[in-house]
């Protein structure tokens, strides 16, 4: 269901330059949308459109289906449903410590004291920024900066968070903790657009795309939609996604198997599996198109896994009852991941588990996570991009432990469990420390 | 605190920022520093004043964890000006027995008992002043006096708009600093004139982005529900027993030295 509706929406400024020019979309709920397009296309317009900071000049906006209304009552309501966090964080932080900015929105809803308070703790809590509460901004960094800016809405628990060039400005590692957090966000059903011009980002995170130029919306779609369509790439002023690009190159070579759209390194792994052909001696009543259970593989003729179960799909009869057939491998032990709950961090279970799980790597998620792992000294290999690459080592035969908590627990359990399913290769994954 | 060691601590308020007499009663703080100033002032011999500073020099060093250095920098500036009024005070002041004295072109220069008693005293009452005022400017950073401001009834406007000039200070003081660099590695500040007319480019460029900035903060503050009315926080912190107890015992021998050296002269 649309959350949030736009219908032939038109903006210009008041010096005359036209921003928007007739746009229609449809966000919907618990879904992560994101604007794709160079600067000046109008994303940041229509951002300050959608919770009612500037009025269109025509066409109509409409939040749960019902139209936007312009008095005080109809704007403080959008405003607290629709929060914005604008791409410099110095606009939008303006109170001398990180506890008072944070406060500042649920204050204004008119929250009791206890509430407020009890608010601000949980949300400084839930983004790690309990030790710099009492911080006066201009001693934080500009990754610090963020989570404040996306606390401060957060804390008003908006449907929807809307979040203007989110990664600009942040190190490879700092957008990475700050798209785990959104992550968890969106999973807990908060809806989600950002804008970007990160093609990148664009294509491996969001649900759905627009892609907007001249104050246009050009092309929208899911991410293989959208980015499989070169004109629009063109025409949008971007360039494909780099997963893509290199999924293309090998496809061409023939060493990927066609057809395919990844958008992860995992994935792209997985596209690299050419066809295995070979000739088998088969009972004589087999069919073209029927499977044949080979058996269990090791060693050395076990390509993945340390144990493989082939299957065959015959693919030709021939007459002297042999036939080609394609094989079909399943790694019987592919790798595991084990998920640790940090909320239930126990060093004595931690240590067992170690040993007995045989852990050949820890990957840390979250800003938590990561404060966790330095309090109790445990050695973190992973600390971005965690659950690839922990499935990349999980494809390779080896247990991967992540430490996480809250929300991004279930966020990293349905994406390998995704993509499990996606690749037909059974990844054993659980959470270790629950009873 | 690996925090403390990468921000830029260069003035009084990053040292308060980091201070643990930050999380101490801030009205316990200005009272003992009120204290302090009063009977400072007041003493008619330089001990109680020279007791005040040492005390308070003792306090921001040690409970304070201000760095010593840093603090003689900071004292070494008004310290000279000091210095020099009360050689001019101990030449050229007061009455008695002469107890120093020259000739320079037949003129006598000479230091008699008043001057310097007089001499001793305001320098003792000048550090004892400063010293104090040290105290809590570096042990209670600005964003802990708005809720001090708050209940010494000033008006919200008031307190609202210091607030955001306060936090915007450094977001200005930041960008000043880039059109600096900007302007001076492109040779802005070769001579006086061309100095003169990058510093007034700079001045231009930072007033038109405080008024964008305005804007900006107008309608960031506004997408949060923003309705012309900011409500304080203030942090509850309690005086302890043992705090309560310390300053009394200070204030009751501070007041005793004070009363009992009244008639004191030095010489």
């Amino acid at each position: 269901m649309a959350i949030l509706e736009t219908k032939d929406l038109k903006y210009s400024y008041p010096d005359g330059t036209t921003a928007i020019r007739g746009m229609d979309i449809e966000i919907m709920r618990g879904k992560k949308t994101a604007f794709v397009g160079r600067n000046g296309s109008g994303k940041s317009t229509l951002f300050m459109l959608l919770n009612g900071t500037i009025k269109p000049k025509d066409g109509r906006i409409l939040f749960n289906g019902k139209q936007l209304g312009y008095d005080r009552k109809s704007l403080r309501d959008i405003r607290k449903n629709v929060g914005i966090v604008f791409q410099n964080s110095d606009d939008q932080i303006f109170a001398p410590t990180v506890y008072q900015d944070v406060a500042f929105g649920p204050t204004n809803l008119g929250y009791s004291k206890e509430k407020v308070r009890e608010k601000v703790t949980e949300t400084l809590e839930y983004f790690g920024l309990t030790d710099l509460k009492d911080k006066p901004p201009h001693h934080l960094s500009g990754g610090q900066k963020k989570r404040v800016a996306i606390a401060g809405i957060v804390s008003m628990q908006p449907q929807v968070i809307i979040l203007d060039e989110p990664l600009a400005n942040l190190d490879p590692v700092g957008a990475d903790e700050l798209l785990d957090v959104l992550n968890a966000l969106n999973d807990s059903g908060t809806t989600l657009i950002i804008s970007t011009h990160d093609v990148d980002l664009a294509h491996n995170w969001a649900d759905h795309l627009y892609f907007m130029a001249k104050g246009k919306v050009i092309g929208e779609g899911t991410p293989d939609k959208v980015f499989n369509d070169p004109e629009l790439i063109r025409e949008a002023h971007l360039k494909s996604p780099i997963t893509l690009d290199i999924y293309h190159e090998i496809e061409r070579r023939g060493l990927a198997k066609p057809n395919q759209h990844p958008t992860s390194v995992p994935e792209l792994v997985d596209t690299l599996k050419p066809p295995e052909l070979m000739w088998v001696e088969v009972p004589t009543e087999t069919l073209e198109g029927d499977v044949l259970n080979l058996g269990v593989l090791h060693g050395e003729y076990a390509l993945q896994s340390p144990y493989e179960a082939v299957n065959a799909r015959v693919l030709h009869m021939h007459s002297d009852g042999r036939a080609v057939v394609e094989v079909v491998r399943h790694g019987i032990k592919a790798g595991g991941i084990a998920i640790y709950d940090i909320e239930q961090y126990d060093p004595d279970g931690f240590q067992r588990i170690m040993e007995t799980e045989e852990i050949a790597m820890i990957g840390a998620m979250g800003k938590q996570s990561k404060m966790l792992a330095e309090e109790y000294h445990i050695p973190i290999q992973i600390s971005s991009g965690v659950i690839d690459r922990t499935l990349l080592m999980a494809l390779c035969g080896k247990r991967c432990l992540i430490l996480t908590s809250g929300g991004m627990i279930s966020h990293s359990m349905k994406r390998i469990d995704e993509y499990a399913q996606r690749s037909g290769i059974a990844i054993n994954v659980s959470i270790v420390n629950h009873d | 605190m690996d925090r403390q060691a990468i921000c830029i601590t260069n003035i009084l308020d990053d040292y308060a920022l980091l201070s643990p007499l930050r999380y101490r009663n801030n009205y316990l703080k200005i009272g003992i520093v009120t204290f302090g100033l009063l009977m400072g002032v007041s003493s008619t011999s330089p001990i109680t004043p020279i007791l005040i500073a040492l005390s308070m020099f003792l306090a921001t060093v040690l409970f304070g964890a201000i760095p010593v250095r840093f603090y003689l920098k900071l004292l070494s500036a008004p310290a000279v000006f000091v210095l020099l009024s009360v050689v001019v005070i101990a030449f050229f002041f007061g009455t008695g027995g002469e107890l120093f004295g020259f000739d320079i072109l037949g003129y006598r220069f000479s230091i008699n008992t008043g001057g310097l008693n007089m001499a001793l005293l305001v320098l003792a009452r000048t550090l004892s002043g400063m010293t104090c005022l040290f105290f809590l400017a570096l042990t209670t950073p600005m964003v802990e006096l708005f809720s001090v401001l708050k209940t010494m009834k000033l008006p919200d406007s008031f307190i609202e708009i210091s607030m955001m000039m306060y936090r915007y200070i450094f977001v200005f003081l930041e960008v000043a600093w880039s059109i600096r660099y900007a302007q001076n590695v492109r040779l802005g500040y070769r001579d006086w004139w061309t100095s003169l007319r990058s510093l007034a480019m700079l001045c231009t460029t930072l007033f038109l982005r405080s008024w964008e900035q305005g804007e900006k903060i107008f309608v960031s503050m506004s997408s949060r529900c923003y309705d012309g009315k900011l409500v304080f926080f203030e942090e509850r912190r309690p005086i302890r027993i043992n705090e309560m107890m310390l300053t009394c015992l200070y204030v009751a021998a501070i007041t005793l030295v004070w009363y009992s050296t009244r008639d004191f002269v030095f010489v």
